[in-house]
């Protein structure tokens, strides 16, 4: 019966101690900075990790992340300067470096994306309403997104946060815009197309039309050499001629003439008319040494 | 109550219930000890906390950290190359054709002179400082994602999409890693990109087909180029061989005639040579010798004049009835001369 009531007693104690431990000890881990406060108002800030003591009861302890944090607000249409729409996604990183600050002045995680959000909403619209959409597709886009960044983390600072990046992470044009470039991209590479085209089509003229030129050329050369050589070998023959043939000019036409008769009425297809009178038949009516006929060779048949 | 639960605790223990109380102790005491093993894999770098704070880290194996409330242990695997997609989730959907299920927002961005291009790429990292990794940053994969898509869409901006589209890959690869690693540095974020992988660099779909066209453009002309010098490498030889044809022809030509006119003179003076000795006969016999020969053929026909004058034959001549093309002058002559 006495052991009964020391076990419950004991068992009271541990509970009592327990709860006591609960209330009067807290972790800060090592992401996380802590913020004790009293009924509600700030007593200190815990910054290194650990176990850590508070008042039981009285005291309660608020956690705040102290790693870097991602805030991507949704995308927003904004008007550049050169009356262009972009639709422009952000994204923020910052990180809560005064965490009384940021108790008194946003409170907690979503009261800061409130405020940021309308932060850089506002400083988006005001540096892009500067520039030209050139100017963001271009080395400048680094240097607006610093801008960008400097001015929210000016205005920042008083929330107890100190703003890591502001950094555009889409800068695009709305659908309907897309498709005007699509319809420019195909002007542009129609374009091009046809240039290409083109430009073989004149090559191709251009080798075709030496090519012809180079051929004619060729030819034509060649006919010159070659009536040259013709001529040459014509003036040899005809001097070659002319030197034989001078020796006796009587005998050749003779010669010559009769020649021709040989070739020229030559064959089956030739029909001759004759009269016993001639030259060659001079022997049908008489023997030798009666007519005339010592005088035969100067005067042949025709 | 209470009773009728210390005798069902009594009877579950043998013993006497001091004993019973402590060996339940020691076993529940033992138990939560035990529970202070893990076991960090060849992979990943075990880190432990005590009470929240960073106190060490372990090394691969089965390691020991002081049970729960005390301490624990996170094991951030450090070798592993972790891998974030962007403009295409490759796991997601098999069932397309691709193997891949395009995110257009995410593909599609602007590029230096103001057009289109689709790209998907994926960047691969690793956990270069595991603490900065653990404590230092919020969603390190998520950061990872953004400011890989801002740094590729900053690289993408200075770029002409002739160039994105062609020889500048590699050099938009390598800039985005440096670009993505010093934002990711300035972060703390304890990440080592080791990679920036183009995966597809393409017009966006609506204008593929005029990019291609410009492709097919560019080999048309040099088809036609070809076709061209081929047609050239075709006609000149054949005009070089016409060429030297004719060249040939005509110097066979000049051989020719020349060779016939030396044979001709030769035999004209051959035979003038012997004519001269005997000028008469030679005359008379070459004379009978090609009368002879030429009226052994043909068609011959003798009219005395006497016929001719008296009876009145008329030496009618048929002239289409004459075989073949004769001239008539040639055939009517002799008898021309042969009737008065």
């Amino acid at each position: 019966m006495n052991s009964r009531r020391l076990l419950i007693v004991l068992a009271i104690i541990l509970v009592a101690a327990g709860v006591l431990m609960e209330s009067s000890l807290f972790i800060v881990d090592q992401t996380e900075s802590a913020l004790v406060l009293q009924f509600g108002q700030p007593r200190r800030e815990v910054r290194t990790p650990g176990l850590w003591v508070k008042r039981p009861f009285v005291e309660n302890v608020v956690l705040y992340d102290n790693r870097v944090l991602d805030f991507e607000p949704p995308h927003e249409e904004i008007i550049v300067s050169d009356q262009k729409r972009l639709v422009v996604d952000s994204y923020t990183r910052y990180r809560i470096i005064n965490p009384l600050l940021f108790y008194q002045t946003v409170g907690s995680e979503a009261g800061v994306r409130a405020r940021l959000a309308a932060l850089v909403s506002g400083s988006l619209r005001r540096v892009l309403g500067n520039v030209t959409l050139s100017d963001i597709l271009s080395v400048k886009r680094a240097a607006i997104m610093r801008q960008i960044r400097d001015e929210v983390a000016a205005e920042a600072k008083g929330f107890g946060i100190e703003l890591v990046d502001v950094r555009l992470r889409r800068a695009d044009l709305p659908e309907e815009n897309s498709q005007a470039v699509y319809a420019r991209m195909v002007s542009e590479r129609e374009q091009q197309a046809r240039q290409y085209r083109g430009e073989g089509a004149e090559a191709a003229q251009t080798v075709r039309a030496n090519a012809e030129r180079e051929r004619t050329v060729i030819l034509a050369e060649a006919q010159r050499d070659g009536q040259r050589v013709r001529g040459d070998g014509d003036a040899q023959a005809v001097k070659i001629y002319a030197d034989a043939f001078g020796q006796d000019k009587e005998f050749f036409a003779f010669y010559r003439s009769l020649q021709a008769y040989r070739t020229s009425l030559n064959g089956h297809d030739t029909s001759f008319v004759l009269s016993p009178d001639s030259f060659f038949f001079r022997y049908f009516n008489a023997l030798p040494g009666k007519s005339g006929a010592a005088a035969a060779p100067a005067t042949p048949a025709r | 109550m209470l009773r009728r639960g210390q005798d069902r605790f009594r009877r579950l223990l043998p013993g006497g219930h001091g004993t019973g109380i402590v060996i339940a102790i020691v076993a529940v005491a033992v138990l939560w000890l035990a529970s202070g093993f893990y076991r960090v894999q060849p992979d990943e770098v075990g880190v432990v906390l005590r009470f929240g704070a960073y106190n060490r880290k372990t090394e691969p194996g089965l390691n020991y950290h002081l049970p729960a409330p005390i301490e624990s242990a996170l094991t951030p695997s450090v070798t592993r190359v972790n891998r974030t997609e962007i403009g295409y989730r490759s796991g997601e959907a098999p069932s397309t054709r691709t193997g891949s299920l395009q995110q257009p927002q995410e593909a599609l961005m602007l590029t230096g002179d103001e057009n289109i291009v689709d790209i998907n790429f994926s960047v691969f990292w690793v956990i270069k400082d595991a603490q900065r990794y653990l404590f230092n940053i919020r969603a390190p994969e998520a950061t990872v994602k953004s400011a890989a898509e801002s740094a590729m869409r900053e690289i993408v901006g200075e770029t002409q999409i002739a160039q994105a589209l062609a020889e500048g890959r590699g050099k938009i690869e390598t800039e985005t890693s440096h670009l993505l690693q010093s934002i990711l540095d300035s972060y703390g974020a304890g990440i080592e990109v080791t990679q920036v992988q183009l995966a597809k660099v393409d017009p966006p779909a609506p204008v593929i087909d005029a990019f291609r066209d410009v492709q097919r453009a560019l080999a048309d002309r040099e088809r036609l180029r070809n076709e061209a010098e081929a047609y050239r490498n075709d006609i000149l030889p054949k005009a070089r061989g016409a060429g030297t044809q004719t060249r040939q022809d005509a110097d066979a030509y000049r051989s020719e005639i020349v060779a016939r006119s030396q044979g001709d003179a030769d035999r004209f003076s051959a035979v003038y040579k012997a004519y001269k000795a005997s000028e008469d006969v030679t005359a008379l016999r070459l004379y009978i010798e090609t009368v002879e020969e030429i009226l052994k053929s043909g068609n011959k026909i003798i009219i005395d004049k006497s016929v001719g004058g008296q009876n009145g034959v008329l030496p009618y001549l048929p002239l289409p009835s004459l075989p073949g093309v004769t001239p008539p002058a040639a055939a009517q002559s002799p008898a021309g001369t042969g009737s008065k």
